[in-house]
């Protein structure tokens, strides 16, 4: 039983964590709770996880002005509960994007990515012991500790040639997950609210939503079945709209959990875009997530 | 913030170079007519150039039936040239005058089009003499010698409208991997003046033999040597 919340907690968020941004730059989700789970925090456990990302992305028209896209992101964190209601993360992106010009040109960018710090509270849970139902309160902060890629006139790039957004941006959000073995749901609302960043650029502010159903037939191995709503609002560069930017996504996601040993846990996830209501000429494409999780 | 190491390559895709290169203006033009034209301005604009694809059947019918039409600063694009060229055909004789660089996506493109409009303010090669410009497409003034007569006329051509120019390559430029190519649009004004009878038609119907000889005197050249029609 509780490797099955493990499991659950531990993966469920993944893609909460990894669905592909409205803006180029613009970090998704919530990628430490990988790290952090959203089951009960266990005082004093100290969690490590590596995850390697894949997304792909396309911003205009074809033959115009086309951007596409391709993104991997590894991402390192780590996951520290000084109490069985709290848990503190911080998680650190290295980026590769390789974007691609309607003439074949190739920019190819490996930079670090924000620095991702979350904090985790259980606010109400039914019982103290092994708790079927569980609510929780998130808060963060993304610090701009991405690099700033510049063009031959010295002018900053595009967000979309940027491995992060550049600017400090807040993040709220709150969770409940309900355990009933084998299964086990979760749901999830995270905002973000960019701020102004590189090249006064301000990223698009953003709302998800995740909904994810676990079934674990048995202890070792678990199979995920979820959605992830996403809704942008406009993004602006010195204080003129992206029309790129803005508007609303469905992912249907499937995903596949192992636990080969107690204190590891590896995991795969696809995202494929259901519905895409973007605003101007932007599409995003297929999403992929591996990774593991290691407790201390 | 602390600066994390980080690395950006740019790798450069499917580029075009194009350039304006008019002949040099002799001190006398001999027509096919046997007129003798001695030039003292000749002055074209050109509002956008643009690469045309092979296949592009419904964008050549559209043309066909719409007429030229001019927009101030067309933007640029990935296979055309928005900004405003002011060319002074008696200054810029056998120099080439380089337009700008074309990002066209992978294709066959068997030619490019040229439009000729009225310049706007801030036109490249707009000056204090030459701002008409802002009013004509194109301008050309001079003297006409009749050689059988000897009879000495004044050639003044202002052309307003809004036209273009096709130009064919005399083989397509196949794009499908990365490469530099270049274009050079030779403009050869000697030409301008053939098929007209100075002495009998209007200067209405020399405007329009004019304007019919521009469009053909067009030519482009590839960076390999060959000349395009």
């Amino acid at each position: 039983m509780k490797g099955c919340w493990a499991i659950a907690a531990l993966v469920a968020p993944v893609w909460a964590a990894s669905g592909a941004s409205a803006c180029g730059t613009c970090s998704v989700g919530d990628p430490t709770l990988t790290v952090v789970g959203f089951e009960q925090p266990k005082a004093h456990r100290i969690r490590t996880s590596a995850a390697l990302r894949y997304r792909s992305d396309s911003i205009g028209e074809s033959d115009v002005d086309r951007l596409t896209l391709g993104e991997q992101r590894m991402e390192l964190a780590g996951a520290y509960s000084p109490t069985d209601r709290l848990a503190i993360s911080l998680m650190m992106p290295l980026v590769h994007r390789l974007i691609t010009e309607v003439n074949l040109a190739e920019t190819s960018v490996w930079a670090p990515g924000d620095l991702d710090l979350r904090v985790r509270g259980v606010v109400w849970r039914d019982r103290k012991f092994a708790p079927r139902h569980l609510v929780s309160l998130t808060g963060g902060l993304e610090f701009p500790t991405s690099t700033i890629e510049y063009g031959p006139e010295g002018q900053p790039l595009p967000l979309e040639f940027q491995a992060g957004t550049g600017s400090w941006d807040p993040i709220a959000g709150a969770s409940y997950t309900m355990f009933i073995n084998p299964w086990s749901v979760y749901v999830a609302s995270v905002a973000i609210f960019p701020t102004t960043g590189i090249a006064d650029t301000r990223a698009s502010q953003s709302f998800r939503q995740t909904v994810l159903g676990q079934y674990q037939p048995w202890s070792f191995l678990a199979f995920q079945l979820g959605a992830e709503f996403r809704i942008d609002g406009p993004g602006y560069i010195g204080g003129v709209r992206d029309p790129n930017t803005g508007g609303n996504i469905t992912y249907g996601t499937l995903g596949i959990v192992g636990l080969p040993h107690e204190k590891l846990m590896v995991h795969a996830t696809a995202a494929l875009p259901m519905i895409q209501r973007l605003d101007g000429t932007h599409r995003e494409g297929f999403a992929f997530t591996a990774g593991l999780v290691y407790d201390i | 913030m602390v600066s994390l190491p980080h690395c950006m390559r740019v790798t450069e895709g499917i580029e075009v170079d194009v350039a304006y290169q008019p002949e040099a203006t002799p001190a006398q033009i001999r027509t096919d007519m046997g007129y003798r034209v001695a030039l003292s301005r000749a002055l074209i604009v050109v509002g956008k150039v643009e690469l045309t694809r092979c296949d592009n059947f419904v964008g050549d019918l559209w043309r066909t039936i719409a007429p030229a039409r001019a927009k101030a600063h067309v933007l640029d694009t990935p296979t055309s040239l928005g900004v405003p060229l002011v060319l002074d055909l008696m200054e810029s004789a056998g120099t080439a005058e380089l337009a700008g660089t074309l990002k066209p996506p992978p294709g066959r493109y068997c030619g490019m089009r040229v439009l000729a409009m009225p310049a706007d303010p801030d036109a490249a090669g707009l000056t204090d003499e030459n701002l008409e410009m802002m009013q004509h497409s194109v301008l050309v003034a001079g003297q006409v010698v009749d050689t059988s007569s000897g009879e000495e006329l004044a050639l003044l051509a202002r052309i307003w409208e809004v036209f273009d120019c096709e130009i064919l390559f005399d083989r397509p430029l196949v794009f499908d991997s990365p490469v530099l190519e270049t274009v050079s649009i030779r403009i050869d004004h000697t030409s301008w003046f053939d098929g007209i009878d100075f002495a009998l038609q209007s200067a209405e119907a020399v405007q329009q033999l004019i304007t019919e000889n521009i469009r053909s005197s067009l030519r482009a050249v590839l960076s390999n040597g060959q000349d395009g029609l």
